[in-house]
Parts: structure tokens; sequence; C-alpha cells
């Protein structure tokens, strides 16, 4: 037998009954019938039924099929044969065909699995297997055996054709693939780098880039004009859990074009990667101002799968009685709202007031929430009667409310809180009440960015210092009109999420002198971070811009995965650690003289590690206790008697294996293989001891993110 | 029912199984042993209210034998030293036969020497812990109190044995208890250290010496041994249990039971508030230079665990020349119930807590080591799993000792 002349085996159909073929794969899942043996042979291309028969397949092949377990990898000849009547199988695509062994090469067995692979039943009707079984880090552990399964096969040929189908749609536009260092200097991004150490130039470092901004403007000022790159980029932020510490961007910068030029290009771009998963996304994608998706939805991400878009009702209250609007009012505060649509019998009152505005709403930053629901007689709520006929009225007007309607009103003297609490309480009011369309795409374009930020002592750039203000006249001294200039930015939102942004770039060197002004920052800094890339600018830079999509993202919404996780091959777990290669690990000390790394620790002092106070405020917080003033100071003795008990035991210390029990310690693994919740729990007894309970779950305090 | 000595009151602590071999015998646990339905908080605000759901395997098994539960006592915060711990009384006040009170560093048999009764930590790994709410795990075990070495003898051959549930007892063979009873072989050999010795104060001393004399009445020779690591004891202990400490501790958040502080916006500041309000000032203190050997300095716990080795070894190469150690039990001027620091505590606690990093059975025995009415104790210590040749020496020195004021 040769693998040369082999058949894909997902491929096989009818019309090639009689032929005989060879075939090659792994054993997706085995069945029995006394004598006669099924397998379902897998390969990349997908799964076909073989049988073992005394009748046709010779008796030192049965024999040898007898040995056959799961994921044995294998090889084989047979002849392909319509299937029987009633016995097809059209839970896969080569159902009504099956293949009668002539021959069999055991290639490679396999060891017991740590899961399951097989996610195809060999009966037609039985469940099919699913994956939520299998813990994610088990999967990640042995991530080559999950990649196995023809889910994550799919999800990874699909990223496959997506980015291939940028790479042609590009290529048709002009635009050429060129690539950037890895190893190279901190950009302006404003995560952190991650840093490589440098063996040549002792104590310093590479970072690894956390997008390869300045070299596509530079490959601009080179001439490029039209530039992309899939590229891995780099950051070393703060764990959450849809995040990768690496991850794929499709980065693509631009001459002589305008903001009209990336809209419509990445239009076409996006359609077409969304067609490889059979999405047809809605054309033109609509453009919103950011002011005006901060004003109906409280995000610069809007999701405008559903309304509930806010109205302004700041002005229906200007001359109300009620005390606690009039106080806000007064001090330049605003009042908006949503209408929940009929939803009156789906929100009580108990839910509005209790869950809501006592608890929920408080969470996004509020300090309250006014619920008002619509009765046939009006407007019913535990304020109502506070406002005057002309207010209620109005707020009837404004929200166009009927009766059956709930309106949710914030009031605060900050704008961008009222924007950012409200905007919180309508996703989560329609994801609780399941007012999201599932299978619904929203695009759209959002413009007009603020340039700047305003910070403490001056402002800071919301994107990055090289993005072209809306108007080059301004002041970089006066921070009002500095915190009036829109960006030339866009970011590309679909579904709430933002897939992508980027903007038109600065290519005058006096301009870029202001901005960097305005940030406050000396020439001197300037010089130390930017200077290579000023000095590009004084050599006839052209009007460029562009924009970078986070591939890995893009691909996991096109698929409808549960993670990013689900569209990489080998990621990082929750943790930033990666399981099957173990990830980042300790290196030898030899390692870290060679890069003259032993000595750092010696001549620099870390934060915190100075003074006592330091040591035990640190200490408190990895132990997650809370200390008073007047217990500082036996705390701090019995520290000091903690590090003289280390001196001594280490001076009197022997070469031995150390003593962690004085008994042999054995591992043992519970009984019993199948994963059962405890009686307790089913019951309920366990919550019976907790200080706060709600629902069935532990209640505890939100978690910061 | 609450009351001042007893953290549960048991109303109804017949039993049904009449003819087991405790059958009648009451026992006063501590509050950190489970018993189903009963107020089981470990004498801390980091489990204030939480009842037990199951029965520890220990109460299952005096259950079983016929023994009456009177209840709970008060106990130390998570069993950390003596303060509050109500066992005693409860015993002397005639409530109860036997108590259980949890050996950390020899909390039970420096209880007892306060009382005038024996107090046994047995071998590390031999009794259950499944049900115990614990802070030290490679240290802490059952203690047992009680006015007669045979019911404690039996409440042992009871208690001790495998238990499915605790997967951390080691699969070793266990000692026969009724090989307690029988008569000791002589001839047998006490060894005193030396550097333990020195440090003794006068009367101490002398009250040491008369114990010592009651051992060679009852036929026992006296030699003087040498362990001059004995100064790591303390070291290694102190190390050793304040980092088990901080990790066993680290259980207590305030979400599935305990105290939950009022106050905290945010997960973190409800759990460093709960946990800030929920330990005492010495257990608060522990933990904290757990936490500095956890964090700051692992080297030294390590070198801790290699110095417990050496100490493990050390003790056994003398119990090979020698058939058992005896300490004084209790120091002169520590008054361990009322240590408010941990240098205190370990100073109260300094002759028992060798038995504790060693794993080795210890047994103090009562009225041999006194002096102007003062009795400090006679702690005898063996190999491991040679708990029942220990016992069998304290029936012969209690019966001595009984002979004796019989005279």
């Amino acid at each position: 037998m040769e693998y040369h002349d082999r058949s894909p085996s997902g491929h096989l159909t009818l019309s090639d009954t009689g032929k005989e073929v060879t075939l090659a794969g792994w054993v997706d899942a085995l069945r029995d019938h006394g004598g006669v043996l099924f397998i379902h042979l897998r390969d990349r291309s997908g799964i076909v039924q073989v049988v073992f028969t005394p009748e046709s397949t010779p008796q030192t092949v049965c024999a040898r099929a007898g040995l056959l377990k799961s994921e044995f990898c294998i090889l084989l000849v047979g002849q392909v044969v319509k299937r029987v009547e009633g016995t097809e199988n059209p839970g896969i695509t080569t159902g009504d065909i099956e293949v009668v062994a002539k021959d069999l090469a055991i290639l490679s067995g396999a060891d017991t699995l740590p899961f399951q692979i097989s996610e195809k039943s060999m009966v037609a009707g039985a469940a099919v297997k699913r994956e939520e079984g299998v813990a994610e880090d088990l999967r990640l552990q042995f991530r080559y055996l999950d990649l196995r399964r023809p889910r994550m096969q799919d999800h990874l040929i699909k990223r496959h054709r997506i980015v291939k189908a940028v790479r042609d749609y590009l290529d048709e536009q002009g635009f050429i693939e060129v690539e950037t260092p890895m190893l190279t200097k901190s950009t302006p991004e404003g995560a952190r780098d991650y840093v490589v150490p440098s063996r040549h130039y002792p104590r310093n470092f590479y970072a690894l880039p956390q997008s390869p901004q300045l070299f596509k403007q530079l490959l601009m000022v080179g001439g490029m004009e039209r530039y992309f790159q899939i590229v891995r980029c780099f950051r070393d932020e703060d764990l959450r859990p849809n995040r990768q510490p690496e991850f794929t961007q499709l980065d693509l910068e631009a001459s002589f074009i305008d903001e009209e030029f990336i809209y419509a290009l990445l239009e076409e771009l996006t359609v077409r990667m969304f067609q490889i998963g059979g999405i047809q996304l809605p054309r033109p994608f609509p453009r919103m101002t950011w002011t005006d998706a901060m004003n109906s939805t409280g995000s610069d991400k809007p999701d405008l799968r559903f309304g509930m878009t806010f109205k302004d009702a700041t002005d229906i209250f200007a001359e109300t009685n009620y005390g606690i609007f009039r106080q806000i009012l007064s001090r330049g505060g605003c009042i908006k709202g949503i209408n929940l649509k009929g939803q009156s019998e789906r929100l009580s009152k108990n839910v509005l007031q209790n869950e809501y505005a006592k608890e929920i709403v408080p969470g996004f930053g509020a300090k309250g929430m006014t619920w008002m629901k619509v009765m046939d007689g009006g407007l019913e709520s535990n304020i109502v009667q506070f406002f005057s006929d002309y207010e209620r009225n109005e707020i009837l007007r404004r929200f166009g409310a009927t009766k059956g309607d709930v309106i949710l009103l914030i009031a605060d003297p900050s704008w961008s809180l009222v924007c950012s609490a409200l905007g919180q309480l309508r996703l989560h009011v329609a994801q609780r009440l399941d007012l999201i369309p599932a299978d619904a795409f929203y695009p759209l374009w959002v413009t007009d960015f603020p340039l700047f930020e305003a910070t403490e002592n001056g402002v800071t750039s919301n994107h990055h210092p090289f993005t072209m203000p809306d108007r080059t006249d301004f002041d970089p001294e006066n921070i009002d009109e500095l915190l009036s200039l829109r960006s030339r930015a866009y970011d590309l939102v679909v579904n709430g999420e933002e897939l992508g942004g980027g903007s038109i770039r600065i290519n005058d060197r006096d301009i870029q002198n202001r901005i960097f002004k305005a940030l406050g920052l000396s020439y001197s800094e300037i010089e130390a971070k930017f200077g290579f890339f000023l000095k590009a600018l004084e050599y006839g830079a052209p009007p460029h811009g562009g924009i970078a999509l986070g591939i890995d993202r893009v691909v996991a919404m096109i698929l409808g995965t549960s993670s990013i996780r689900e569209v990489i091959a080998f990621p990082k777990n929750r943790s930033a650690f990666c399981l099957l290669t173990q990830a980042p690990s300790p290196v030898a000390v030899e390692q870290l003289a060679e890069l003259g790394l032993l000595e750092l620790g010696g001549s620099q002092s870390f934060p915190g590690s100075k003074e006592q106070q330091d040591l035990i405020d640190s200490l408190s917080w990895v132990s997650r206790i809370r200390m008073d003033a007047e217990e500082r100071p036996a705390i701090a003795a019995a520290i000091d008697d903690a590090k003289a008990y280390a001196d001594l035991i280490n001076s009197r210390c022997v070469e031995d294996e150390p003593m962690f029990s004085v008994v042999t310690v054995v591992n043992r693994t519970r009984q019993g293989t199948e994963a059962r919740v405890s009686q307790l729990a089913e019951k309920g007894e366990l919550l019976k001891n907790a200080p706060s309970t709600k629902g069935g779950y532990f209640k505890v305090a939100s978690i910061l993110e | 029912m609450v009351s001042e000595i007893y953290t549960h009151k048991n109303m109804s602590p017949n039993s049904f199984a009449n003819d087991g071999s405790l059958s009648g015998k009451r026992v006063v646990i501590q509050p950190n042993m489970s018993v189903r339905g009963w107020l089981c908080d470990a004498g801390s605000l980091a489990l204030k209210g939480f009842v037990a759901l199951e029965d520890a395997t220990t109460v299952t098994r005096m259950r079983n034998a016929g023994v009456e539960l009177v209840g709970s006592s008060r106990m130390s915060e998570l069993g950390f030293g003596l303060a509050g711990d109500t066992a005693t009384r409860i015993l002397s006040g005639g409530e109860a036969d036997i108590a259980l009170v949890t050996d950390t560093m020899g909390e039970a048999r420096v209880a007892a020497a306060g009382s005038g009764i024996f107090g046994f930590k047995p071998s590390f790994g031999i009794v259950s812990r499944f049900g115990l709410v614990g802070l030290v795990p490679s240290m802490e075990c059952y203690g047992i109190l009680g006015k007669r070495l045979e019911d404690m003898i039996d409440t042992l051959s009871v208690i001790s044995g495998k238990d499915k549930d605790d997967p951390s007892m080691p699969d070793e063979g266990f000692p026969d208890f009724t090989a307690a009873r029988k008569p000791l072989k002589m001839p047998c050999t006490a060894g005193v250290v030396k550097e333990c010795f020195d440090i003794l104060q006068d009367r101490e001393r002398k009250a040491f010496r008369t114990g010592l004399a009651r051992l060679e009445e009852a036929g026992l020779t006296i030699r003087e041994v040498n362990l001059s690591d004995f100064d790591l004891f303390r070291v290694v202990h102190n190390i050793v249990a304040s980092v088990e400490a901080s990790s066993s501790a680290g259980k207590y958040d305030g979400v599935r039971y305990g105290h939950r502080s009022s106050s905290g916006k945010n997960w973190n500041d409800m759990y460093l508030n709960s946990r800030g309000e929920s330990f005492g000032s010495l257990i608060k203190t522990f933990l904290y230079q757990g936490a500095y050997f956890q964090f700051e300095n692992y080297p030294a716990f390590e070198n801790a665990c290699r110095n417990r080795r050496r100490l493990v070894r050390a003790v056994v190469d003398l119990l090979g020349h020698v058939d058992l150690l005896v300490f004084p039990t209790m120091r002169l001027g520590h008054d361990a119930e009322k240590a408010a620091t941990i240098n205190h505590i370990y100073d109260a606690f300094l002759l028992t807590l060798p038995a504790n990093v060693t794993g080795q059975p210890s047994l103090h025995v009562p009225s041999l080591a006194l002096h102007s009415e003062v009795d400090i104790g006679v702690q005898l210590i063996g190999l491991r799993l040679e708990d029942p040749r220990l016992l069998s020496i304290g029936l012969k020195l209690s019966s001595t000792a009984q002979g004796g004021s019989a005279a």
C-alpha cells in the first residue's frame, strides 16, 4: 500500500461505488458487531465508515483490525459500496456509502486518550457529542489531539480562507505585503511591552511590537504607497477572559488617500470575509459620529442590533419641582432615558426598584435610576407623584410611550456618567429580556472621536499622537480648544464589538510638533522616543492613513465561537499561560548571566522592596488581610522575627531534600470517573452557611475589572 | 445550646450503640470537629455561624462505639494555642471522661499538664482528619485528654485506622492499641536531651529531676543524650506552621461561610475587609509571618523543611539508642492560655512542639514531676507508630505513682 494515491475519505460519494480506494487517517470510532467490525475513519476531509467482514475481508486483515482502538493512525485499501437501505447515516457527508476493507496497515498506535475526540455518532439519529464536557485547560494541554476534532479543523480551515480572502482582495487593490521587525523599539500604543534582552548590548532590551505603527508609516515615507501585513502583535496587558498576549492583526496603510478610500476598501473587504462564514453583511455600512454614538447608546462601539436608543429628557425637567432632578440640573447635569417597549409585564416593580435601581445601576457608577411603567391611567412609579402634568405628558410624548412600556431615566451632573451608566443598563436589560436578535449583524463606522482626553494636568491622546486632527490651526496651549478638536480617526464596529480602527496620519513635521507640545512632551523626550520617526517626516512624507483589524476577533465573530481561543491553533489560556509547552518558564542562571541580567536586581531597587512599611502592605495585599494602624506595630515586630528566623534557618541549612510531611505522600485519584454534583450542593445545603446568597448562588461584591 | 464553657451542648447525648467498646463513655470535642447540625466555628469569626453538614470520621466512629457526645467546648482561634479553651474545665467538672483537643504545637499535652490529667498526641497520620477544621496540616492531629489512661487507649483504638475520606493518610500499618495493655518489656531506657535540660530554670530542673527519679523507681534507666539542633525545633515549627496556616486559611473568604464585612464596594475590598475583620490579632500576625515566607522568602521555608528532615533523622537516631525520650511538658512562668504574641506562645509550647515537628507520639504523664506543689509534667516521646509501647509505659508509671502515693 502506498500513501500517494490515497483518496480523501470525506469526499467519497455514491458515484465512487465499486471503486477500490486507498484511505489513510485516524480511527474516529469503532463498533464491533460480533465478527463484523465497523469503524469511522477520519481525515481532514471528513469521515467514512469502513467495514471489516469475514465474507469480504481476508482473515489476517480482520485479525489486525481487531487490534484497532480510537485514534490509531491507519492506512487501508477497500471497495466503495452503497449502504444497505435503512443503514444510511445522514450525520456524515458520506453516509450513503461505506468502504469494505481489503487490506489494513496500522501506521501508529494510540494510548488511552485524555478526552474523546470523536464528534460524530456511528448510528443515525444518536445524540451528537458535545465539546462542553471537556475542560478547556485539558484541551489546551493536549491541543494536538483537540485539533483533530472536525470542529477545530473547520475553524482553522475557515480562518485560512478568511485570511486568504484578505490577501487576494488587497493584492487586487494594489497592496503589497511587507514584513516589519519583531525585535524592535517600544512604540507608543500605551500598553506594557514584552521585552527581549539583548546579549550583545547587556542590560538593553528589544521590545516586541504592540503594532507596526511607525514602520508602516515609514513604509509610506518609503514610497510603498499601499502596504498590508498579517502580523503578530504583542501586548502585556492585564488578564481578561477573551484576550491573548499575542494576537494577529491585519495592518494596512495607503498613501494619497482619504477616509472615503478606507471606508470603501474596508467595507468590501469585511463583506468578503463574512461571506466565508455564510454571512451577508448589510451595505452600505452606516456611519455615526462619536458624539451621536455616546448620546444615543452611551458607547463608542454601539450595538445597534436592537433599538432602545437614548432620548434626552433634560429640557422636560428644566422647571421641575422634583428635588433630585432640580439639584442635578442646577449643577449642569443631564437626564437621559430609554423606553423598553411593551416590557412592563416582564419587569416587576420589585425588579425595577430593588434589583435595578438599588443594585445593578449603582454598579454602573450612577447614583440611581428612575423607572416608570406606562399604564392605562398614565405613568406609575414610586416618584411620579413629584412630576407635574406637563412633565408626565412630555415624557410620554418624547419616548413615544404607550401602555405596557417601561421608561428608565438616569440623571447625573456628569454627561459622560449618564451616557456610560445608561449604556450599560441598555445592554443589561436587552440581554436579560433576550431582545438581541441572535443571527443579526450590524456593522457601522464610528467617526469624529475627540482627539484628546483631559487629564489632571493637561491632555493625552485618545488614539495615538500621529492621528491627524480635523483642523490644524489650533493653539497647543489652549486646553479647552484642544479638547474640542476631533480626530480623523475611525473605528469599524460590528454588533457592539470593535473589530478595528485607524486614522489619517499627520505627515507634517510642524503639526506633529504642535501635537507633542499639546501633550506636554519635552524636546528631549520626543527625541528619545520618536526622533528617528520625526526625522523621516522632514523628507517629503506623503499624506497617508490606514487601519488595523483584529483577525482573531473577526474570525471568532464570523464563526460564532465562544472565545478567540477557538480560532487560534495554539493559544495561551485565560491566565496567559501555555499549558502545552508550559511557557513562560524559568531559565538557567547561566542564561541570565550571559544576558547580563543577574546583576540587574542588585543594582536597581524595585518599587515596594525598600521599606518595611511597603513589605507589610504588600503582605496585607497578597494574603488579602486588611490590618488596622494599631495592629501594624505587632505585625512589623513579628515580621522582623520571621526575617531573623529565615537568617538562622538559612545559616544552619544542609543539602537535603525538603521534608514537607513526616509521612510518605501518596498521590491518589478519587474512585469513579464521572464528575458528579455533591448531594450537599444538590439539596442546597452548601448555601445554608453562606452570609449572602441569591437565586441559588453565593452572592459576592462585584469584581473590579 | 450555648454556654460559657460549651460552644454546643448536646441535649440528647445518649448513644444507640449500647454494646460498643466505648459504651457509656462521655466525650467532649472541640468546635472544629464536625458534627452534623452543630455549630462548628473553630473559635473564629472566619467560621462565624458555620453549622457542620457532615460528621467527622472520628465522630462517626465514636458514636458507633457507644460514646455519648456531651458537646463541644470552647477553643482558641483555629486551635492555635490554648487561649479560651474549656476542654479541661469540662473534664475537671466531671462532665466528660475524655476530651479531644487539636494538637498543633502541644495543646493537648500542655492543657493536661495544667489540670493534672493525662494528655496524648498520637503519631501523625493514624487518625483520620476528615471533618476536622485544621490549620497546620503537616503537624496537627487529634490530641486526647483524660483522667484514666485506659479510657484514652480505648478511644484511640476506635478512632485510629484507615479512612478513605482522608486521602492524606499514609499507606502503612496502624498501631494495635490492645498491645498497650500488655506488660512493658524491660529493660527500658529513657533519654534526657542535654540541650533541653540546660535551658530549664532551677525550679523546673528540680521538678523534672523528681519526675526522672519516679521513672527510675518504675525500673527505667535514665541516660543523657545530645541533640545539638534542639534550638531549631521552635524555628522550624514557626516557619512551617505559619506557611501552612497562611495557605489553609486562604479558604476563609466570607463567601461560602463565615463573617462577611459590611463594607467593601468590590470583590477585593470585600475579601480584604472580611478577612481583616475575621482573624484575631494572634492568628493574623501568624498569617502575616506565613505570607512573608510564602511570598517573600520561600527559600527559607524550603530550608526549614530541609532542617525538619534533619531533626526527624536526629531524633530517630537517638531512639535507636534509647527506648524513649523524656522532656518536661510545660514551662513555669509561661502561661499558655495567656500567651498574646507569637513569641509568647512558642515560649509556652517550646517543650511539646518537637513531637509535632517529627510526627512522633507523645504522652504527658501527670503527678510525677512535682516540686513545691508544681507539676510541670513528664512527657514521653517514642518512635512513630509505637504509640502502644508509649502508652504501656504510661500505664506502668501511673500504677507506680498510685502505688507510691498509696504507700
